[in-house]
C-alpha cells in the first residue's frame, strides 16, 4: 500500500508574523520554518496505518516549497516517512487558494498511492479548502477530520468529528483524507530515525513536469490581495481586585450593565 | 458574480443562525450587484426549514430532501450546490466557515471554477469587483480581498459576522432535480453529543474555562449555570481540552474554534496567543483570573482578579435576579 501525506512549510508558529508590503507575501526571512503543526497529525496517521498494515506500506510525504526550504522535510523523514516529493517552483509564488490546489492536485496525480492524508488548516492562513479542492480535482472521496482510521477489506472506515458529535463513515481506497488534532500526538523522531533521515531521498519537481493548462502564481490566482492592515488595537481593559465573591460578582455586573449587555 | 446564493447549513432542520444571517446578507449583496437573492436547503428537515426562511428576504429558496444528502458524506451537497449554482447563474455563494461549511467550499471552488475568500467577516460591493474582508493570521492582520471578476465566486462566512434581519417574504421554493451522481463515502453512523445546546461559534455569549478550573465538574457547575443565565454556550481552552475535561469541539483557540460573540467571559483562562486567536474578535470580553499578571489581562476589557469558583455563583444569582425582575 503506498500512502501521501501532504506537508505544508510554515513560519515557526510562535513566531510574530508580518506580511511584506511591497511584495504582500508572508516574511519568511530570519524566522525558522517548521511542518504546519496540523499536518505532523496527517504525517501520524499515514506512519500509524504503516505500522500496522506491514513494512510493503511506503509513506511519502509531498510538498509545496521554496526549494531554499525543503530540507525541513528532514524532519519528517526522521519521524519515519520513506521519501519525500517537494513542487518547487518561482512561478508558483503568489498563487491562491485556487492555483496552489490546482499544481498539487497535477503533482499528486504523478503519485501513485492507495490514500491521501491532508492536515486539516494550516497554521499560517487557514482557508481550509485545500483538502476538499484536492480531492475534487483528483476525483477522490473527502472525509475529513478523522481521529481513528481503520482499512477493513480493501476499504476504509473512518471515525471522523462533526461540529456536533461524531461520524462513523465508509468509503473506498483510494479517498483523501484529513485528520483532527484528536487523531494523537504527533511522534518524535528517535536518534536512529534522525541517522537514517540523512540517507533517504527528498525528490524535487518543476511546474514543467506538470502539464498544466492553466496558469499558476499570482496571474493563475482567482482573488488578489488589495489590501491588509493590523486589527483595530483592544486596549487594556479595567483590573478589579475582588475581596469576595460577592464583590467581584458585582463588580462584573456593573460593567455588563454599563454595556448594557444585561 | 451578479446574484448571490446562501447555503442553509442545519442538522435534520434543527436551524443555525448562520443560515439567517447568510440569507439576510446575500439579499443586502443582491441588491449591490443588483441580481437575485436564494438560498439552498437540502436533506432531512429542508422543506420545514425552508417554511421558516420564508419570513427572510430572499427570492428564492431552492430545496430538496434527498436522502441521499443525509446518507453520504457532503458529495450530494456540493452535487446539489453546484447544480443551484448553475441553475441561478453567475453568482457569489456564501457558505457558513465551519466544520463542513469549509469541506464543501473547497470541492464547490474546483466544480465552479471559483475564487475563494475563507473566514470572511464583511463583505463589499466595488463597482463589478467583490471585495471580502477576512482576518488572517491568527487575527493579527485583517485583509481585503477581491474576488478577479469571474462567474463564480464563494465567501466561507464566520457565524455572527452579519445580523439576521427578517422582512420582506414572498419567497418562492422551488424542488432541485435529484443529480445523477454515485456517492463514494457513506454515513453509517452519525451520533450527536450535547444535542439541543447553542452552536459555541453562533452564540451571542460564550463563558469559557481554563486551566484554573481545576477539573471538569466546575464547567457543569459553574459554567453552565451562568451561561444558561445569560443565554449563552461554554467553551474552553485548549488546556481543559487536552486534559479531558471538555470535549474537544468545545476548544476555542488557534487550533479549536474561533468565536466572536457579544460577550466573552474568560475564566480561569491565562489567555496564551493559542487562545487569544481564537477569541480576540469578541464584542465585550471580561476575565475571571487568580493573577492579575496573567496575559489575558492586556486584552480584556474588564479583568476582575479573584476567587471564580466564589465569583462565578453569585454573578449567576445577579444575572437570574436581574431577569426575573425585568419578566
Amino acid at each position: 500500500m503506498k500512502i501521501v501525506v501532504t506537508i505544508k512549510l510554515v513560519p515557526e508558529p510562535n513566531a510574530e508574523k508580518r506580511i511584506d508590503p511591497q511584495t504582500k507575501r508572508l516574511v519568511r526571512s530570519g524566522v525558522e520554518t517548521v511542518l504546519n503543526p496540523y499536518d505532523e497529525y496527517a504525517l501520524e496517521a499515514g506512519l500509524q496505518l504503516k505500522e500496522r498494515i506491514g513494512s510493503d506500506t511506503r509513506v511519502t510525504v509531498f510538498s509545496m516549497a521554496p526549494e531554499g526550504l525543503k530540507e525541513t522535510l528532514r524532519r519528517a523523514l526522521a519521524m519515519g516517512a520513506d521519501d519525500a516529493l517537494v513542487l518547487s517552483d518561482s512561478a508558483l509564488e503568489g498563487s491562491d487558494v485556487w492555483a496552489t490546489a490546482y499544481a498539487m492536485a497535477r503533482a499528486l496525480r504523478s503519485l501513485e498511492f492507495d490514500l491521501l492524508i491532508v492536515g486539516g488548516l494550516t497554521d499560517d492562513s487557514s482557508t481550509g479548502a485545500v483538502p476538499g479542492a484536492l480531492a475534487e480535482h483528483l476525483g477522490l472521496p473527502c472525509i475529513t477530520n478523522a481521529r481513528k482510521i481503520e482499512i477493513r477489506d480493501g476499504a476504509l472506515e473512518v471515525e471522523r468529528e462533526t461540529d456536533a458529535g461524531y461520524q462513523i463513515v465508509r468509503g473506498p481506497l483510494p479517498s483523501l483524507l484529513t485528520t483532527a488534532l484528536t487523531f494523537g500526538e504527533p511522534r518524535y523522531a528517535s536518534l536512529k530515525g534522525i541517522m537514517g533521515a540523512k540517507k533517504k531521498t527528498i525528490a524535487t519537481i518543476g511546474i514543467a513536469e506538470l502539464a498544466l493548462e492553466s496558469p499558476v502564481g499570482t496571474g493563475g490566482s482567482k482573488t488578489t490581495l488589495q489590501s491588509f492592515a493590523p486589527p483595530e488595537v483592544r486596549g487594556k481593559g479595567k483590573t478589579i481586585e475582588a475581596a469576595d465573591g460577592v464583590a467581584g460578582a458585582q463588580a462584573i455586573f456593573a460593567f455588563l450593565q454599563e454595556q448594557k449587555l444585561v | 458574480m451578479k446574484h448571490v446564493i446562501a447555503y442553509a447549513e442545519h442538522r435534520a432542520g434543527e436551524t443555525r443562525k448562520v443560515t439567517f444571517e447568510l440569507a439576510s446578507e446575500a439579499r443586502r449583496l443582491a441588491q449591490s450587484l443588483g441580481g437575485k437573492a436564494s438560498v439552498v436547503v437540502l436533506g432531512s428537515g429542508a422543506r420545514q426549514l425552508a417554511e421558516q426562511l420564508k419570513a427572510y428576504p430572499v427570492d428564492t429558496i431552492y430545496v430538496s430532501e434527498d436522502r441521499d444528502v443525509d446518507a453520504y458524506l457532503l458529495d450530494p451537497v456540493v452535487e446539489y450546490l453546484a447544480a443551484a449554482a448553475r441553475k441561478v447563474g453567475p453568482s457569489l455563494i456564501l457558505i457558513p466557515n465551519t466544520l463542513s461549511g469549509r469541506d464543501i467550499a473547497g470541492r464547490l471552488m474546483v466544480r465552479l471554477g471559483a475564487g475563494i475568500v475563507a473566514d470572511v467577516v464583511d463583505v463589499k460591493v466595488e463597482g463589478d469587483s467583490v471585495v471580502c474582508i477576512s482576518p488572517k493570521l491568527g487575527g493579527a492582520l485583517v485583509t481585503h480581498c477581491a474576488l478577479r471578476p469571474a462567474d463564480y465566486g464563494i465567501a466561507t462566512v464566520r457565524p455572527n459576522a452579519f445580523a439576521a434581519a427578517p422582512g420582506g417574504g414572498g419567497a418562492q421554493v422551488e424542488e432541485l432535480e435529484k443529480p445523477a451522481a454515485i456517492y463514494a463515502a457513506a454515513i453509517e453512523r452519525d451520533v450527536v453529543e450535547g444535542a439541543g445546546e447553542l452552536a459555541l461559534e453562533e452564540a451571542p455569549v460564550v463563558i469559557a474555562g481554563g486551566r484554573g478550573l481545576g477539573g471538569p465538574e466546575p464547567f457543569e457547575t459553574l459554567l453552565k449555570p451562568l451561561a444558561r443565565a445569560l443565554g449563552g454556550a461554554v467553551g474552553a481552552s485548549r488546556a481543559a481540552a487536552d486534559a479531558g475535561w471538555v470535549p474537544y469541539n468545545l476548544q476555542i483557540g488557534q487550533t479549536g474554534k474561533t468565536v466572536t460573540p457579544n460577550l466573552y467571559i474568560a475564566v480561569g483562562i491565562s489567555g496564551a496567543i493559542q487562545h487569544k486567536v481564537g477569541m480576540r474578535s469578541s464584542g465585550t470580553i471580561v476575565a475571571i483570573n487568580k493573577d492579575g499578571g496573567a496575559p489575558i489581562a492586556e486584552f480584556s476589557d474588564l479583568l476582575v482578579v479573584g476567587d471564580a469558583f466564589r465569583i462565578v455563583p453569585e454573578l449567576t444569582k445577579l444575572i437570574e435576579t436581574a431577569k426575573g425582575q425585568v419578566s
